[in-house]
């Protein structure tokens, strides 16, 4: 490329190209843009004419191929292999150094680069176990600081023999020192003499401490050893030879933290296994990040075992290495090219695609990290079932005898579903990812934590696929000899005519429901009783919903649909799908009177009736326009002289951030109007007794 | 011999995996305008879930019944939602049938009238209901035809794509009466249904697989 030259040609301002360009524009600008170094904007004033002219020639230029853009072939090469390892063997990411790589060493410019890329792998306050070895050593010595704070190092295995130079400690101080995190030593041989020695080291309260480090572990990077003669295995004291001659290592092919694999990746069992201080494999299949640095053409077996066995989720490796683990795998050489996207149907025009902003990491992460934050915030109210984040019960003492109560259905309903669990409420709630039903499994276990020897009664809104799967998990706990009933909440009136009840969907009503189910239950009614109220109550709910604004998911950060600037959503549901009928924006009070019209029309209270009312919050509409709404409810509940009993306002039932809010009245007698009063103990509906 | 094998059932759904990764986003717009806009996230993570279970198999080769089962559980503990059963169900009515082992290549209208059983069974919906049995119940009934006139595995298997593309294009003039665009009454025609889009690149990924095999 040519040196960028400042200046204003004589020839140009007349938007004609020289000569030479053949009075081609796009060769001009593509000329001045990528040979002569001229930014858009110059290039704009030197041909007349407008910068998003300017950058439509050169797009154009590329695409009839005035201008093509070449990659290296080796650059090409290790980008093509990287992108075919990730596919092949479901990894995060794989990172592929180049074949042609100078003099340096092979270890060197692996250990260079893993410790380039460590920047995107380690955040603020991870666990970082690291193992030993020539390229963990040559990572561990290439890092130059980090930009994640509060990081702990903590060696992966205990020590090995100090006659080479890449010992754990080495390895594991280094990088602590290079990333200014606390370094976590594990004070014992890798190996001990006996499995009897290893149980009283584990007896030490200080190896046991830093060997509960190897439970918080986050990410781990770690290296794997071949079994050939050479390897270093042989030389770190890892290795009994004994063992070897009676032919425990006969299928072998590779080791990692002094645990041996064969070519599936199963663990080799061995008397081994008893004596080794260190992370085990099982325990390394579950961290989140988990970085293999190799190379060379000696670990292509052992690499493809663990990759098979699931022991990585981002490799880190050379063209070489990563082109033979491809041909082991079976692939033809010529056949790794690069991969091309099938070309994509355009998108539905949406008037408005525009990107929404979210607090998330990884969209696909969104849904656990949201449970596991919950958990956090509220552990005297939830905690998980069995190490599920997706099975939660209520932290609250099992009576025998007593019915449980199981809720649930997707996210996006925050504090839905979870909010609602606790003394007096639900037993335990089940959870699918954003706006989808859980599958049955998850559904069957939390039936078994919530049975007490009195039946079960599921309660979840009326929608297709939640009556699937919860009705495959009642079939499952029936075979189980557990009696599980079911509930459909169908308090939404706008989704279906008076006539025809049972097709409507459940919405924010439902959280009535699960309370009087849950005071039923907390007194100890048998499952018949508990039905009854159950479904009364959801008899009583009538809720309609109104939407501003459409929610977008995690997902895709889109609006789910279109909706003009004058126009809103009437009876919308809890799934940010739109609503019933679109109509032209109103003011608060004509919305108001609007639900309200349709709800006294189906449910006729009589003068000096009771009800319950919720002033939902669909997600991004703010306290403020619930209060605006609620006042003009009250002047219109209170025009038709019935009584309010409860009132609940704010953010109880949503559909992720759509701009809306629904509207429940709930009719009262005496006996639902008990229930409602009984104290309950959810993080979202917590009532002290009367 | 062209048969529905093992090795034909991992390059289908490795195939049909990568279509629906592809149309993710696109699937997810369909499903926005007239459902709750998560379809193509669906499908795309339970196809992935199914691939990953299958590729942990592959250590020992599995026969096709048993790849069928495992894929029912993986993409129903996966995904949840309306499709988790209706798939997982339609795949396990399909392992019944490969029960004694592979079946000829000129079979596969069977197979997938097997899938369309189980689909309809478990979510009790017909054709014109404006799902996927739209593009399913087509699809199977083409192959069949094709089959009995004496076509080729490709050509059935071409002709059951066909179908399924022309029965997912044609529920755009559906009225919705199954799921929550069931809701959207008269409001849902005029979108395709995103069950029959995401279900005709399920199909295509068998004709596919059937031209990279032979």
């Amino acid at each position: 490329m040519g040196q960028p030259r400042k200046r204003v040609s004589k020839e140009s301002r007349s938007g004609r190209a020289p000569l030479r360009f053949g009075d081609d524009p796009l060769l001009w600008a593509s000329w001045l843009y990528y040979q002569e170094g001229l930014t858009q904007g110059e290039i704009a004033d030197e041909l007349g004419i407008s910068r998003p002219t300017v950058n439509s020639y050169l797009a154009d230029a590329r695409a009839k191929g005035i201008v093509n853009i070449s990659i290296s072939e080796a650059r090409l090469r290790a980008v093509t292999i990287a992108q075919a390892l990730e596919a092949q063997f479901g990894l995060e990411s794989c990172l592929v150094v180049p074949g042609e790589g100078g003099p340096r060493p092979l270890i060197d410019r692996l250990g260079a680069a893993a410790a380039q890329s460590l920047g995107s792998h380690l955040h603020s306050g991870d666990t970082v176990a690291i193992t030993w070895g020539r390229t963990m050593l040559a990572l561990a010595e290439a890092v130059s600081g980090t930009e994640a704070r509060d990081l702990v190092v903590v060696q992966a295995t205990g020590g090995t023999t100090a006659t080479i130079p890449y010992t754990p400690e080495a390895c594991a101080t280094r990088l602590a020192e290079n990333t200014g995190a606390r370094f976590v030593p594990i004070s014992a041989p890798a190996i001990v003499s006996s499995s009897e020695a290893r149980e009283i080291l584990l007896r030490e309260p200080v190896i046991a401490e830093q060997l509960a480090q190897l439970d918080r572990v986050t990410c781990v990077l770690f290296g794997i050893s071949s079994m050939r003669p050479d390897a270093t295995i042989h030389t770190s004291g890892f290795f009994d030879s004994a063992l070897k001659n009676k032919g425990y290592f006969d299928n072998a092919v590779g080791a990692m933290m002094g645990r041996f694999i064969d070519a599936q990746g199963a663990a080799i069992p061995s008397p081994l296994d008893d004596r080794v201080m260190g992370m085990e494999l099982d325990r390394l299949r579950q961290v989140p990040r988990r970085i293999l640095v190799a190379g060379g053409l000696d670990k292509v077996p052992p690499i493809l075992a663990a990759l098979r066995g699931g022991f990585v989720s981002t490799l880190i490796t050379d063209a070489t290495t990563g082109e033979g683990i491809l041909r082991a795998e079976g692939f033809e050489p010529e056949k790794i090219a690069p991969k091309r996207r099938a070309p994509t149907p355009s998108e539905p025009a949406l008037t408005r695609s525009d990107h929404v902003k979210k607090f998330i990491n990884r969209p696909k992460d969104a849904v656990d990290e949201a449970l596991t934050g919950a958990l956090a915030a509220f552990p005297e109210h939830i905690e998980p079932i069995g190490g599920s984040l997706r099975a939660i019960r209520a932290r609250a003492d099992k009576r025998d005898g007593k019915v449980g109560v199981v809720i649930g259905g997707g996210a996006g309903h925050e504090p839905g579903f979870i909010g609602f669990v606790g003394r007096g409420l639900a037993d335990a709630v089940v959870v699918g990812n954003v706006f989808a039903s859980p599958p049955p499994d998850r559904i069957l276990s939390c039936t078994r934590d919530a049975d007490q020897g009195a039946g079960v009664l599921y309660i979840y809104g009326n929608y297709t696929g939640d009556v699937m799967n919860f009705d495959m998990a009642a079939d499952m706990a029936a075979a189980e000899g557990i009696e599980a009933r079911t509930i459909l909440t169908t308090d939404d009136i706008a989704s279906a005519g008076a006539d025809e009840r049972a097709a409507r969907r459940g919405t924010a009503g439902n959280i009535f429901v699960f309370k009087v189910a849950g005071a039923a239950a907390a007194r100890m009614l048998p499952l018949d009783e508990c039905e009854r109220l159950a479904r009364k109550a959801n008899a009583a709910c009538y809720t309609i919903g109104a939407a501003l604004e459409p929610s977008s998911m995690p997902d895709t950060g889109r609006r789910s649909f279109s909706l003009g600037p004058d126009d809103m959503e009437f009876g919308v549901g809890v799934h940010g799908e739109p609503g019933v009928s679109r109509i032209p924006l109103q003011s608060a009070d004509r919305i108001v009177d609007r639900i309200v019209d349709r709800i006294f029309d189906e449910m006729r209270p009589g003068e000096g009736g009771k009800l319950a009312v919720l002033v939902n919050s669909l997600g991004g509409t703010p306290m403020m326009e619930l209060f605006i709404l609620n006042r003009r409810l009250m002047q219109r509940l209170s025009a038709r002289s019935v009584d309010v009993h409860t009132t609940l306002l704010g953010h109880y039932f949503t559909s992720l951030d759509m701009v809306g809010a629904s509207i429940t009245l709930m009719a009262l007698d005496e006996e639902l109007a008990g229930l409602l009063d009984d104290p309950c103990n959810g993080f979202a509906w917590m009532k002290q007794g009367r | 011999m062209s048969e529905i094998d093992s090795t034909y059932l991992m390059a289908f759904f490795r195939l049909a995996g990568e279509r629906l990764e592809e149309q993710r986003q696109t699937l997810c717009s369909l499903d926005g305008e007239i459902g709750d806009g998560d379809h193509g996230t669906s499908m795309a993570n339970g196809f992935a879930a199914i691939n990953a279970r299958l590729r942990d198999l592959s250590a020992e080769p599995a026969p096709p019944a048993r790849l069928l089962r495992e894929a029912a559980s993986a993409f129903i503990g996966e995904v949840g939602a309306t499709v988790g059963p209706l798939y997982a169900t339609g795949l396990l009515q399909g392992a019944a049938m490969l029960e004694e082992g592979p079946l000829d290549a000129r079979q596969l209208g069977d197979l997938l009238a097997a899938f369309a059983r189980g689909i309809a069974m478990r979510g009790k919906a017909g054709i014109g209901d404006k799902t996927m049995l739209d593009a399913w119940l087509p699809a199977s009934h083409a192959a069949q035809r094709v089959a009995a006139e004496g076509g080729s595995p490709a050509e059935i298997a071409r002709a059951a794509a066909e179908a399924a593309e022309a029965g997912a294009a044609a529920t755009t003039s559906l009225i919705a009466s199954r799921g929550r665009a069931a809701r959207l009454k008269e409001r849902s025609i005029g979108h395709p249904d995103p069950g029959a889009v995401s279900a005709s690149l399920i199909i295509g990924a068998f004709a596919e697989s059937r031209e990279e095999l032979d």
